[in-house]
């Protein structure tokens, strides 16, 4: 008898569970069809069947995605008119915005997700990736990458002339100017670290990756010598040999694609964002005297410093993690704690607070952060040119 | 006696308010800064946000109308599945204990947990990538509502008064008229307490669920990119109209309830 109940239970809760699950599907249909009324239905029915029809033919000329010798134009105009051209947003849109906006086509996009599901299962046909990261991801075939091989091609911002710098070094103006010998020395460090990098980028993958990694060793190594090329190349594809340099040239079109593209509901925010200039983001002077220096830096103001990185442990990131191993901080007197971001941590906010001195971020986000009032400062330009490329399928 | 009570009420509406209005003073001349140690920039002062308000107003809205749409009609599906289920459970009790207990365990998924995944799921459903969104995250929200539906109504369906149940089967009333005369009657007000968890709880999930959606709109989008883009004064006018929308929301519910259970209780 009692096992009898005991078995009555578990089928009941079988049964139970099964009819949930099904009548949750058929709520999920439901609420779709209850958005479009019963009018629309007949439509949406007829221009299904004529996109059908025309979606097919192309198909059958030219195969879903897209052949090797299309030009830009055509696919940026195709993707754009079909609704899927993909970004992460919340601030890493603006290249991708102007691209659109250069071939005439509205500055909307999809919300595209922290790996590269959507462009794999075709909801997003143009897809944004880094080169250092979300490239490699598609391209390779290690372990959580995507292996597709030479079967994908993309368009690189720099050299559609809408390139925008990203990983900079950046402080307060209150720090830089309270500190401006520990600033120095930091800078002095960072790039010894980050020239030793990319003389060494196997090694670096490997420091990165023993310093709490979020990824694995293989993509690690990948990254190191993508981001080698981000460091060293600027957008017009010349080699850069002085580490953290700032162009100006550079900036100056960051900051005029960013005064375009960042829209802010804030009016007061806005007008201060079309005022900026370029002395309002960026400081020259401490990069040149700690690289016109001997290393060695007297009458430090503060010892102890941390940097916020913009995102997880990774090679983007090698230089501060390569001058924290070999010892190239300590040279100069500083004690350093790097201290990873990732999610929706505020790299200028935590800078800004004062939780950290230092910090890692593109330099539209910093031109937005100073247009709310920040007061921040880039101290360095490690990234000489946009890693951002829109990546796409080729017909096989 | 009367006039006691009407004084009470008056205090306790008094009282909030006047502790609200303390409370605006104290943040618009940046006491309240000095007192949690914040600065005007990440806790912009009550004029600025307002302002913010009033120049976005338009914008505002349309984002407003898309969060309201899936809290909505997730809200209402989702409840009206719940006493659907619910329904069921108390016309088989046997293994409908045993259901509702699973469903219970789907309320504890975190709604961050689910939204990426449901977003995945519907990847088919249209072509458009707003109504797939959306179908999204009225998912995620009727998961939200449903389980404090179903579990509360139940309750209300099988807590009747022993002796009213005894007397209408001394009567002779067949298991139809019981459950229609007792047993839905009953549970009303158990659906209303369910209410006054899903309706707070269906803005919440709209918001979160916004943060995922492949098409980009809500007020709870609209917070994330604000934050993210240290636009602290635009994201803090989000989040006030976040809280209009679930105080109005509430507030609508208790005027509903006043309503319909006039002199039950």
């Amino acid at each position: 008898m009692r096992k009898n109940k005991a078995f009555q239970k578990v089928t009941a809760i079988f049964l139970s569970a099964a009819l949930l699950m099904a009548t949750l599907t058929a709520c999920g249909s439901e609420a779709e069809v209850s958005e479009t009324t019963s009018e629309t239905v007949t439509e949406e029915v007829a221009e299904e069947v004529t996109e059908e029809v025309t979606e097919e033919a192309v198909v059958e000329e030219t195969g879903a995605y897209y052949s090797a010798d299309q030009s830009v134009e055509e696919i940026v105009l195709d993707a754009a008119a079909k609704g899927q051209v993909g970004n992460w947003g919340l601030g890493n849109e603006y290249e991708v915005q102007a691209l659109l906006a250069k071939y005439g086509q509205p500055t909307t996009y999809l919300s595209q997700a922290f790996d590269m599901d959507g462009f794999d299962d075709d909801s997003i046909l143009l897809a944004s990736a880094m080169t250092y990261n979300e490239l490699g991801l598609v391209k390779n075939s290690y372990e959580g990458a995507y292996g597709y091989g030479d079967a994908v091609s993309y368009i690189d911002m720099n050299d559609e002339g809408v390139a925008m710098l990203e990983d900079n070094l950046f402080t307060t103006k209150e720090f830089a100017e309270a500190n401006p010998n520990t600033v120095k020395a930091f800078i002095y460090a960072s790039m010894k670290g980050w020239e030793y990098a990319c003389a060494n980028p196997e090694e670096a993958a490997e420091i990165v990756f023993n310093y709490g990694s979020s990824v694995s060793a293989e993509h690690q190594a990948y990254m190191a010598a993508e981001v080698k090329k981000l460091v060293e190349t600027d957008t017009t594809g010349a080699t850069v040999t002085e580490y953290g340099k700032m162009d100006d040239a550079a900036l100056q079109q960051t900051l005029d694609l960013a005064k375009q593209y960042i829209a802010l509901s804030d009016s007061v925010a806005a007008e201060a964002l079309s005022g900026l200039t370029l002395d309002d983001i960026r400081a020259t002077s401490y990069w040149e005297e700690a690289m016109s220096s001997e290393g060695v830096f007297e009458g430090l103001e503060k010892t102890d410093v941390s940097i916020q990185l913009k995102w997880l442990p990774q090679a983007q990131f090698m230089g501060y993690y390569v001058a924290l191993e070999k010892g190239f901080y300590e040279e100069v007197g500083l004690t350093v704690n790097i201290v990873s971001g990732g999610g929706d941590i505020g790299e200028t906010t935590a800078v800004y607070t004062g939780q950290v001195d230092f910090g890692v971020t593109w330099v539209s986000n910093l031109i937005a952060a100073n247009a709310g009032g920040m007061g921040l400062i880039e101290v360095a330009q490690v990234y000489q040119r946009s890693g951002l490329v829109l990546t796409y399928k080729l017909n096989q | 006696m009367k006039k006691l009570r009407d004084k009470e009420k008056l205090t306790s509406i008094l009282y909030p308010v006047i502790f609200g209005v303390v409370f605006c003073i104290l943040w618009q001349t940046e006491v309240l800064h000095l007192l949690i140690g914040a600065d005007t920039f990440t806790l912009p002062v009550p004029t600025r946000i307002i302002g913010i308000l009033i120049d976005n107003f338009a914008v505002i809205m349309g984002h407003v109308k898309a969060t309201l749409t899936v809290a909505l009609i997730g809200l209402v599906a989702g409840s009206i599945f719940g006493y659907f289920l619910a329904i069921i459970a108390t016309l088989f009790p046997k293994w409908g204990v045993g259901g509702l207990t699973i469903a219970s365990a789907f309320n504890a998924i975190p709604i961050i947990a689910i939204a990426p995944i449901l977003n995945n799921l519907t990847k088919d459903v249209s072509k458009d990538p707003n109504t797939r969104s959306m179908v999204a995250k009225i998912l995620v929200v009727m998961i939200c509502c449903t389980v404090s539906m179903s579990i509360n109504a139940f309750r209300g369906f099988t807590e009747v008064k022993p002796f009213s149940e005894d007397l209408l089967k001394s009567y002779a009333a067949s298991k139809k008229t019981i459950f229609m005369k007792l047993r839905i009657p009953n549970s009303l007000p158990y659906v209303f307490i369910a209410l006054r968890i899903s309706v707070p709880g269906s803005v919440i999930a709209a918001l979160v669920s916004e943060y995922f959606a492949e098409f980009i709109i809500g007020v709870g989008r609209m917070i994330r990119e604000n934050i993210v883009l240290a636009q602290y004064a635009s994201a803090w006018a989000y989040i006030s109209v976040a809280c209009v929308i679930g105080i109005s929301m509430y507030i609508l519910l208790l005027a509903a309830e006043g309503i319909l259970l006039k002199g039950r209780k």
